[in-house]
């Protein structure tokens, strides 16, 4: 009897020790805003007694979760805060909110007309259309990509997966299918290499984030339990190579969407996760180039240090010989996936950005390494720098022939 | 994960613990599984320019235990961390080095040896500003090294308000750092 | 010296109602607490607007002055009542025959009582034990007893009464077999003062025993300590009880953003009154207990546990002393024991406090004879007059779901101190104004402040400095938040595991460095 006091998202375990609020992005630049632990845990108890205490300023959450991260009481203080959004708040902008949120829907009809809607994507006119549409007029769209990940794996990859020693199944997300098919790719090579064959799931569907963000919670719930549903039936490790994508279907599913994902959870892992621990127990062993040379800024994304697994990242660069390495201290970028390119909300999206920013200039790295694909929006945005993924720089640097010779099986 | 020396919890104690440990071991691989945030950036930096990592967001759950030593720690994430040294300075109950509920208190993660008043109601003092006696409870050791059982746990080390007792935090570091071998 | 028509001894709910219904009536009126209102019983209680069903069984005649009562209190203090209404559930180790009986002796009361398909029962009330098989919904409903008593005393003001708290009746002036007034101690200055009255009231619950006593009378009351703990937080909405023989921690009740499990039930001494403890037994029972009407208490942390005394007043026609009245007992001492010019009235319930002040001062008018009719039933109470707050925020609505209308005289665009229950620095600034705030416990009291999950640990030293700086005494800001650091310690003890125990230990960090 009241062994453990965890009612939902644990919200009774707050001490009002206010860190969260200290570290919120939000709550540094917008005093509207009233900061997490006042939006969260303690206008919980009002909202649970008088939905009336529901305060229309919880949009301005990004989600960041940065909250949860510095939360010394394990309070899943966003969580309760998209709760309340979802339960009681409703779109001011259904139509780009519908358009936003459809990042698989959106994406499947613009990669057909790629090049048709890169072009309009940059022009004034469209611009100015997504300015009507409540999109931020400043920001620069991510591009679409001619062929999805999709088509270019079952043209020129599938049929051979089998062929390696052991198989993984990639969750390759809308980012990698629509926008960057060459970051699946480049998982496809690093894994091949090490005699590992890639399988993609039938019937993948977006992780439902953008859903979540967008207020279409059932939409999102329908998502989750269909994800859920085909992760339980195949075999073997769940791979992402989006922090972003692995969180949400790890953690906000259960918590809150109520997806139960307890029998999947386990599976579902970050691809360097995963490449970290193959390599540090010696079932895979990897080779790289010895003129491959690169200065590298490494930004750990909100999500991905709320999952607490960026160590492995850090660890796999660490690996690479002629690579040097800066892990500044964590700072939100400020995009927040589709928050940052809602018009209302941009500016204070660049603010927030800007602290980052301003390290990674004084730190003038050539590569800024960063594992979420909105990051990599935000960061291209605001710098002129190039970013990668981790993986992309690995795929870079590995010396893929002797890599294979290492992991050729014996038998 | 494979360290020298893993510490466990990134408050004041852990942290002056890493900075002490690499700079005696400068050849040592140390790192800090801290759960929430650290709040003392200065021994932060410091710990983090003499090359240890820090497991921002990373809560240790539960030990791997070989005979009377620990094997590795696994994190709330699951993040599996093998040393040959852990540091325990998780802290009393807000930090929840300590757990307790209404029959006792508990240390977490490996089950460590607890001193505490079996009564619950004296637990505290009845004035506010009175010693309580919760805050010296801790977990037992001899030698710096916990007590798990009774018996030794060979390889773990405990400094910081997770000692049971009345505590110098400061010359509890310092005494985990010299028995380190 | 002046001379009142009327001297209350008692500033709880009992109290406040005589107070309010005299000074409706022209009498004049001085009431006298001897620490703040609602200090005792009156503040230590469910807060359960009760529709009379859990009394329907055993006491027809409470049930009906209670489902009454319940549906004025509804209309005059409505900004103090929240209309959740309440389920008396079954659950398999109960008998449903008790049940059927229940329903029937609530009809017979006069109590809206309804049996209800378990599975409705668990729609309208999601946090139930879904093991139920068994549920009535009736009219129960959630009261703030603080909001009620301090209305009634507000009122009262408005219409002329004086009220003195930190006033304690040290005797009567007495001549012959006529009190004539009373002999009261100002505890902030220690000045021992006279008040002459035509009638003196006691209304101090346990304690009139004891003031009895001083006037030569005996009133035979046996103190019964009930014991409670407050939950972080709004398990359920609706009253929830036990639908079988009134027993432990059957009552659940949803009391603004807190929920309070109650209550136990034991004799204790006279001297134990000033300082009821709460023993791990009574923890341990409410606990489990509670947790069979709500599952989820048993994961919900616990706030606090406090506990008050019922004044239970032996039955006058039992010489033994020890059978006790059931219901509001009104003792009129010129006619029970030959003293004039003093009254008694005790008993009753929390429910029924307006009736009991309506007999009381029916009996003083009759003995004035004035005749003017009681509208204590008819005049809603202040902050029972409001529609929407004035001003914009969270604090503006916690304050006016507290005050009412009155949140309009508060500043507007103030600071929250108080994050925890949302409580501004106008709100304290209009409690010590309006609302005879002196110390930090009397503005928990009118506010809440300090009363949520922190238990004030967050904003008591920003609190104890807005405190004395608004009673123009800046100086007394470390007095305050000492006595405010004890007080919440008191109520945290019992439950000091888990959750609390976190909040204990940072709270001394914050607040008990030497």
């Amino acid at each position: 009897m009241q062994e453990h006091q965890i009612s939902k998202a644990d919200f009774e375990a707050c001490m009002k020790c206010n860190i969260c609020t200290e570290v919120c992005p939000m709550y540094e630049v917008n005093p509207l805003y009233q900061g997490p632990k006042k939006s969260g845990p303690d206008a919980e108890r009002y909202r649970l007694k008088d939905p009336a205490f529901f305060d229309s300023n919880l949009k301005f959450c990004l989600n960041c979760k940065r909250c949860e991260t510095a939360c010394p009481s394990g309070v899943k203080v966003a969580d309760i805060i998209q709760m309340a959004k979802l339960k009681y708040s409703s779109s001011t902008h259904p139509l780009r909110d519908t358009a936003l949120s459809s990042t698989d829907l959106v994406g499947s009809v613009a990669s057909v007309f790629a090049p048709a809607v890169n072009f309009a994507l940059e022009q004034e006119v469209a611009s100015k259309a997504m300015g009507l549409l409540g999109v931020d007029s400043h920001s620069v769209f991510p591009k679409y990509a001619s062929e999805k990940f999709v088509t270019w794996f079952r043209r020129n990859a599938r049929k051979s997966q089998d062929s390696f020693g052991s198989q993984v199944n990639y969750f390759h997300g809308c980012y990698v299918n629509y926008n960057n098919p060459q970051q699946g790719k480049d998982l496809v090579k690093i894994l091949n290499a090490c005699n590992v064959g890639v399988k993609l799931m039938k019937g993948e569907k977006c992780c439902g984030v953008a859903m979540m963000a967008n207020g279409f919670r059932d939409r999102a719930a329908a998502n989750a339990a269909s994800n859920v549903e085909m992760f339980s039936k195949v075999d073997g490790p769940i791979l992402c190579t989006s922090s972003t994508c692995a969180f949400t279907m790890r953690q906000e599913y259960p918590e809150v969407l109520g997806v139960d994902n307890s029998k999947v959870k386990d599976s579902i892992m970050l691809a360097t996760k995963w490449l970290f621990e193959e390599v540090e127990s010696g079932r895979i062993r990897l080779a790289f180039r010895q003129d491959f040379r690169m200065k590298v800024v490494y930004h750990i994304p909100c999500h991905l240090q709320r999952l607490g697994w960026q160590m492995y990242s850090i660890a796999l660069m660490r690996m690479i010989p002629g690579l040097t390495l800066a892990v500044p201290e964590q700072e939100c970028c400020g995009i927040a996936g589709t928050f940052g390119f809602k018009k209302e909300y941009a500016g204070y999206s660049r603010k927030i950005g800007s602290k980052l920013f301003e390290n990674l200039r004084s730190a003038n790295p050539q590569v800024v390494a960063t594992d979420c694909e909105t990051c990599r929006f935000q960061i291209e945005m605001g710098t002129p720098f190039t970013v990668m993924h981790p993986l992309a720089i690995l795929a870079e640097a590995l010396d893929i022939e002797i890599t294979k010779e290492l992991n050729e099986t014996d038998n | 994960m494979k360290y020298d020396i893993c510490i466990i919890g990134g408050g004041m104690s852990g942290t002056k613990a890493g900075v002490a440990l690499l700079s005696r071991k400068k050849r040592a691989s140390v790192c800090i599984l801290s759960a929430g945030r650290t709040l003392n950036p200065t021994s932060r930096e410091e710990f983090k320019r003499l090359g240890g990592d820090i497991f921002d967001n990373c809560r240790a759950v539960s030990s791997v235990m070989g005979e009377n030593r620990v094997q590795a720690v696994v994190t709330d994430n699951d993040i599996r961390v093998e040393a040959s040294a852990f540091v325990l300075s998780t802290g009393k109950f807000f930090s929840r080095g300590l757990l307790s509920d209404m029959d006792g208190v508990y240390e977490p993660v490996f089950g460590a040896d607890v001193e505490f008043e079996a009564d619950r109601s004296a637990w505290s003092s009845e004035d506010f500003f009175d010693p309580q006696p919760f805050e010296s409870f801790g977990v037992r050791t001899e030698g710096s090294r916990v007590l798990k059982d009774g018996n030794v746990i060979e390889n773990l080390y405990a400094c910081g308000e997770i000692l049971c007792g009345v505590v110098d935090v400061d010359k509890s570091v310092r005494e985990v750092c010299r028995n380190i071998r | 010296m002046k001379e009142y028509d009327v001297i209350i001894i008692g500033g709880g709910v009992t109290g406040a109602g005589v107070a309010r219904d005299c000074a409706m009536r022209g009498l004049s009126t001085l009431l006298l607490e001897r620490g703040d209102i609602a200090d005792g019983a009156s503040g230590r209680n469910h807060g359960l607007l009760h529709s009379g069903a859990r009394y329907a069984v055993n006491d027809p005649e409470g049930a009906r002055e209670c489902i009454v009562e319940n549906r004025i209190l509804r209309h005059i203090a409505s900004g103090c009542v929240e209309q959740t209404e309440g389920l008396f559930i079954t659950l398999p180790e109960d008998s449903l025959e008790y049940q059927a009986q229940f329903v029937g002796k609530c009809r017979a009361a006069g109590i809206d009582a309804k049996a209800i398909d378990p599975k409705e029962a668990l729609r309208m009330e999601p946090s139930v034990n879904p093991s139920l098989i068994g549920a009535v919904v009736v009219p129960d409903a959630s009261v703030d007893p603080f909001r009620l008593v301090s209305a009634n005393i507000l009122d009262a003001r408005l219409h002329g009464a004086e009220i003195l708290t930190r006033h304690s009746v040290e005797g009567f002036i007495k001549e012959g077999v006529t009190i004539m007034g009373v002999k009261a101690r100002d505890l902030s200055t220690g000045e021992l003062k006279q008040f002459r009255a035509h009638y003196t009231i006691n209304a101090a619950g346990i304690w009139g025993a004891g003031i009895a006593a001083m006037a030569g009378v005996r009133i035979g009351m046996l103190p019964a300590k009930g014991s409670l703990l407050v939950f972080g937080h709004r398990v359920n909405n609706m009253v929830i009880n036990r639908c079988r023989k009134p027993s432990n921690a059957d009552i659940l009740v949803p009391g603004d953003v807190v929920c309070v499990i109650g209550t136990t039930s034991d004799k204790v001494p006279f001297e134990e009154c000033d300082n009821m403890k709460v023993t791990p037994e009574e923890v341990k029972l409410l606990l489990e207990e509670g947790s069979k009407l709500a599952p989820g208490l048993a994961s919900t942390r616990i706030l606090r546990a406090y506990a008050g005394v019922r004044p239970l007043v032996a039955d006058d026609s039992d010489p033994s002393g020890r059978s006790v009245s059931r219901g509001i007992v009104l003792l009129d001492h010129a006619k029970r024991d030959g003293i004039y010019g003093l009254v008694s009235i005790t008993g009753g319930k929390l429910t029924t406090y307006r009736l009991m002040a309506e007999m009381t001062t029916d009996l003083i008018c009759e003995k004035m004879s004035k005749n003017v009719r009681c509208t204590t039933a008819l005049e809603p109470l202040p902050g029972s007059k409001g529609v929407r707050p004035s001003g914009q925020g969270l604090g503006s609505l916690a304050a006016f779901h507290r005050h009412g209308e009155d949140e309009s005289k508060m500043d507007k665009d103030s600071e929250v101190l108080c994050e925890c229950e949302n409580v501004t620095r106008a709100e304290i600034a209009y409690a010590v104004r309006e609302l005879g705030v002196k110390d930090m416990n009397d503005l928990r009291r009118r506010t809440r402040i300090g009363m949520g999950t922190c238990q004030g640990g967050f904003c008591m030293k920003k609190v104890a400095a807005a405190l004395s700086e608004e009673l123009g005494d800046g100086s007394k800001a470390e007095e305050f938040e000492m006595q405010y650091a004890r007080e919440r310690w008191k109520g945290m003890r019992p439950v000091m595991w888990g959750e609390t125990l976190r909040e204990a230990e940072y709270m001394r960090k914050m607040h008990a460095k030497k």
